[in-house]
């Protein structure tokens, strides 16, 4: 099998083999390239928007794409085998003025001054996007969807009690098209369908007339795909007339005959379909700035190319390898500044494209393939934080693979994480979606999923919900103790609470309030988005838009279930057991006690009493059905709620139009967590949420058996919308193989038996392990196992640590 | 003999996700109290037969180490991670200080146990009087047998007890064919040289073992003497690895005993 030969190479430091000298070299130079902001598509953009605002919108952006690709600039770098680029120069990031541009000229002269997620920039930039921003002013969706905002809600969004940022600062993003279709029938399928619709238009019926504009809008898109790949083409042939070594001078003139087909033809060989795939990913991101714009199960899609040039002898494992990598270092050349609002709820400049692998076929049968291993072995070899992999986990997955994918793990890059078919396929199935597209979803982004080409946007990713914010708020009787606005109805202050049933009630109205708000702020930003920023080319590859003559937005998309994030989950679930069992089970604090030392942020010898016995509450991620309950309770408003409001696209075309709920958090629960007062979790003020579903930080004392256990007492086949679990292991551990089989059989139990939806396993790093030594309380979690012995990490000695420490290091 | 509602045991952790003690995935209860004193003993605060004081880990407040469980009450941390065992063909593992030291509350615990199902190991210095340790034996799938040293003075010396009982209940749990695991820890200045692997080697040639574990002496517990207000002797001896072992091993081959490190 190709998986033993792939992977078990005898050398022991590259057991996924190296990158090529080739991939090597690209990679330290795109790991060297500063991050400048680039002002281009900026320009661009604008000078579009200028030469046709009188087109119909659909018109007006499909325009607006074309000239961008007409005139940005382009490059072939030396060492690539693929062809495209997002800005101009690798690690640059764009600019897309027409989401937001107040943050981006507020912030001109801090981009090179954050804290983190820097950005550089230069004067004659700042120059530039100063000249573009008076045609923008009260001309983005920033601008729209704050004047779409009913007052009332404003406030939650204003106040960071809901967070939307992204929404409204950004183009949706958070999909992947149907790059199966896409490769095997290029975009010339799409044309000829859009000219057979748009010839059966009767033009004086007006809902025919509007369809004219988007067929029209899609044939200019794909003429400026196909254009944008010739101008590649053409730049390679040039380059190759001046290139003097007479190999690099053949792949040079490879890569232009291929980008004179691709991706408007079909691809024949492997290249060209990772090349078409590559193009299309990548102008996806110059349209539109959404992040989690992903690859789909590209295993799948991309094996039968490879197999077939496998046997007709023009491809080798190594030479598709190579171009696997090509295509991760390629996905990491893109990028994004945020606005630095934005960015801490998205820290360290993330796209999260997704490639998701392994899963299973339509039939149910195991669906990894020879290409499922050269995948894992090409994101070892990369080493990279982009793409994000995600294996689709079923019963059926062989222990064969499962241990490549502990391997990578080891590799500690957070990757591969772990989605679930087992819970995953029968709740699409539940919600209305096809068997056959059931078994076709992938991840996209991080831990959501979605149907690939037949899903609409953000199936998560819309706003986020503080919880923790939102508790405090509920026990201050509705008033947002961090702003002294009142933003909820008064159910009594929790001073005057005499029981925990009287909590319990006051949230769960409150918190469907809460809901209903985060409702109407996701829908002024999906009006805004849909009346003014229709994302031409997405659409276009997006079933079945081409069928309804509709972009996404207007419904055009098969399914279109969206969700929320709910942050905050495990300090919700952790404040709630500690009010219940000490103020009023047990009566240790009063309320009153309890609210003051909220207030001063447990402030002074009384206050850090209160805290030290709240921290001794039953704590969520322990198999502790006390807490673990309270967190169920808790969550059921929410999830009952939210099922209740359709999105912009219902009764539209699609099949849901609704929404549900979920947990991936990403880094929102820093931001969030900054404008979060004291919780009665023992948790100071600002400083961070627990992230996810994961628990607190920390606080799962009781090792990752009971994390799942607790994990898999949330109602997980309601949170359609992606239950996020991030555990670490530390290398201790995962040192010898069978402790590796016994990973595997941890999240085997988790997945068949617990219906667990995601996890993803980070490896403990050597900073960690010496940051545990100098701040044991905050690492308690940390667990080490040697036979018949019974403590954790905190617990040894510096010198017995160290040793830890040094031989960790070497096992991995 | 028992019966299991009142019967209370002294219990010091119930350590789940336990990866070294037995096939799979384990749950490990300690039983504390101990009729042994190894100067190397990794666990001192399994030692003592009553709930003590203990400085915790991280900090400096004092946590009172063992609780009186009952049989249902062990049972049901147990069972919490029985979709664990089921997967990984895991299960239950007694350890201690000395499960024999409470035996009557240890067979009432592995009858339970035993009654859902659930593969039971335990790990034993095998000192008990002989009938009590045949009491005992049948319950389990598996045990992990200490064999600290060959020679009953120096066993004496190092652990308090000589190994007389201990190698009667080897021969009595051979006899019986019950799955055994003998294992070595191996100390410094104790066992560690070649003679003392000779000797091991010759005394299990005499045994009829051929499979052994050895354990390299580390420090784990080295802080919980200090969190305890305890000597340590072998505080400043340092750690063994795997790699020290290995002239260790060789000596037992030549026995043909196969000794397996299973190094921390």
């Amino acid at each position: 099998m190709l998986s033993n030969v792939e992977l078990k190479t005898t050398d022991p430091k590259h057991p996924f083999g190296k990158l090529t000298p080739r991939m090597q070299h690209y990679r330290d130079k795109i790991l060297d390239a500063k991050p400048y902001v680039d002002a281009q598509r900026a320009i661009l953009t604008t000078q579009a928007y200028q030469a046709h605002q009188q087109e119909q919108v659909d018109l007006l952006r499909a325009h607006v794409l074309a000239h961008i690709l007409e005139n940005m600039t382009i490059y072939i770098e030396p060492e690539t085998l693929l062809a495209g680029n997002q800005a101009q120069s690798n690690r640059w990031a764009p600019i897309f003025p027409e989401y937001s541009m107040n943050w981006v000229i507020d912030e001109l002269d801090q981009f090179e001054k954050r804290p983190g997620d820097v950005f550089y920039i230069t004067e004659a930039t700042k120059t530039q996007l100063r000249e573009i921003a008076p045609f923008w002013k009260n001309n983005t969706l920033e601008d729209r969807g704050y004047a779409a905002f009913p007052k009332a809600s404003r406030l939650f969004y204003d106040l960071g009690i809901i967070g939307a940022a992204g929404n409204i600062t950004s183009g949706d993003g958070h999909i992947a098209v149907d790059y199966n279709n896409i490769i095997t029938k290029g975009l010339k399928w799409y044309e000829t369908r859009v000219l057979a619709e748009k010839a059966k238009l009767a033009l004086t019926d007006i809902n025919d007339q509007k369809k004219l504009y988007f067929y029209e809008a899609s044939l200019v898109v794909i003429k400026a795909v196909r254009d944008f790949a010739k101008r590649y083409a053409q730049l390679a042939e040039t380059q190759a007339k001046t290139c003097s070594d007479p190999a690099e001078k053949q792949n040079l003139l490879t890569m232009a005959e291929i980008l004179h087909k691709v991706p408007y033809e079909p691809a024949t060989t492997f290249r060209e379909a990772v090349q078409a795939v590559w193009l299309t990913h990548l102008i996806l991101q110059i349209e539109s700035n959404g992040h989690s714009v992903s690859y789909g199960r590209v295993d799948q899609y991309l094996n039968p190319f490879y197999e077939r040039d496998l046997a007709a002898g023009i491809l080798t494992a190594d030479q598709a390898t190579e171009l696997l990598t090509n295509l991760c270092l390629k996905t990491l050349t893109i990028n994004k500044v945020r606005s630095w609002g934005h960015t801490q709820f998205s820290a360290g400049s993330p796209l999260y494209q997704n490639i998701t692998i392994g899963g299973q076929t339509v039939t149910g049968e195991d669906a990894v393939n020879p290409l499922s291993y050269l995948i894992l072995n090409a994101i070892a070899q990369a080493h990279l934080p982009q793409p994000n992999l995600t294996v689709r986990y079923h019963k059926g997955l062989s222990d064969d693979f499962m241990q490549a994918c502990v391997a990578v793990i080891k590799e500690g890059l957070g990757m591969p994480a772990f989605n679930n078919d087992e819970i995953i396929i029968p709740s699409f199935m539940a919600r209305g979606v096809k068997k056959a597209d059931a078994y076709n979803y992938s991840a996209i982004g991080c831990v959501e999923t979605a149907v690939p080409g037949k899903w609409g946007y953000r199936c998560t990713g819309m706003s986020f919900i503080n919880f923790p914010r939102t508790l405090l708020i509920v026990m201050n009787g509705g008033v947002d103790p961090e702003s002294g606005e009142k933003l909820l109805p008064d159910y009594g202050h929790f001073t005057d609470m005499t029981s925990y049933s009287q909590l319990a009630t006051a949230w769960d109205k409150s918190l469907r309030e809460m809901t209903r708000q985060s409702v109407i702020i996701e829908n002024s930003c999906d009006l805004a988005l849909e009346q003014n920023y229709p994302d031409i080319l997405c659409s276009t590859l997006t079933e079945d838009c081409i069928g309804r003559g509709k972009t996404i937005k207007e419904g055009g998309a098969i399914y279109d279930f969206i969700s929320g994030l709910q942050v905050g989950i495990a300090n919700l679930a952790d404040s709630l057991a500690a009010i219940k069992r000490f103020v009023f089970d047990e009566k240790q604090l009063s309320t009153t006690d309890l609210w003051t030392a909220l207030q001063n942020d447990f402030a002074g010898p009384e206050g850090e009493t209160v805290r030290q016995l709240l921290l001794t509450a039953p704590k969520y991620g322990n198999d502790d059905d006390f807490v673990d309950q309270l967190i169920v309770d808790a969550y059921a408003p929410y999830i009952d709620e939210i099922a209740k409001y359709k999105n912009t696209r219902y009764g539209r075309g699609p099949i849901g139009g609704l929404r549900y709920a979920g947990t991936s958090s990403i880094s929102a629960n820093v931001g969030q967590g900054h404008s979060t007062l004291a919780t009665p979790d023992g948790r100071h003020a600002r400083t961070p949420l627990a992230e996810g579903c994961s628990p607190e930080h920390a606080m799962d004392v009781d090792g990752p058996t009971a994390v799942f256990k607790s994990v898999s007492k949330l109602n997980t086949k309601e949170i359609t919308g992606g239950v996020l679990l991030n555990q670490k292991m530390s290398p201790q551990v995962l040192r010898t193989p069978e402790n590796c089989e016994k990973l595997i059989q941890l999240i085997r139990t988790f997945f068949n038996a617990l219906h667990g939806y995601h996890v993803q396993y980070n490896i403990v790093s050597k900073a960690t392990l010496l940051e545990a030594q100098a701040q044991p309380e905050k690492h308690r979690d940390l667990i080490v196992r040697v036979a018949g012995y019974s403590a954790f990490f905190v617990g040894l000695s510096k010198e017995t640590q160290d040793d830890i420490i040094a031989r960790t290091e070497q096992a991995l | 003999m028992t019966s299991q509602t009142a019967t209370k045991g002294l219990i010091f952790n119930i350590q789940k996700f336990s990866l070294n003690d037995g096939p799979g995935i384990r749950t490990v209860v300690f039983f504390k109290g101990c009729p042994l004193r190894c100067q190397w003993c990794a666990n001192p605060e399994s030692q003592s037969g009553r709930p003590e004081l203990m400085t915790a880990a991280a900090g400096t407040k004092k946590i009172t180490v063992g609780t009186y469980q009952t049989v249902p009450e062990v049972l049901t941390e147990i069972l919490k991670d029985k979709a664990f065992y089921d997967q990984s063909g895991g299960g239950v593992t007694f350890s201690g200080g000395e499960v024999l030291a409470q035996a009557d509350f240890a067979i009432a615990l592995a009858q339970a146990v035993k009654g859902q199902g659930i593969h039971l190991a335990c790990e034993t210095t095998g000192h008990a009087p002989f009938d009590v340790f045949k009491a005992f034996m049948p319950y389990f799938d598996l045990m992990y047998f200490d064999c600290k040293h060959w020679n009953p003075q120096v066993h004496l010396q190092g652990t308090g007890v000589t190994n007389d009982l201990i190698l009667k209940n080897l021969r009595q749990a051979l006899a019986a064919n019950v799955p055994l695991k003998i294992r070595i820890p191996i100390i410094p200045d104790f066992n560690y040289s070649l003679d003392d692997a000779k000797h091991f080697g010759e005394l299990f040639q005499e045994l009829g073992v051929s499979e052994v574990e050895l354990l390299p002496f580390h420090q784990f517990g080295l802080n919980k003497y200090q969190q305890l207000d305890r000597p340590y002797r072998l505080k400043d001896t340092p750690q063994l690895h795997g790699e020290d072992l290995l002239a260790f091993q060789a000596t037992l081959a030549q026995y043909q005993v196969t000794a397996k490190i299973n190094s921390w």
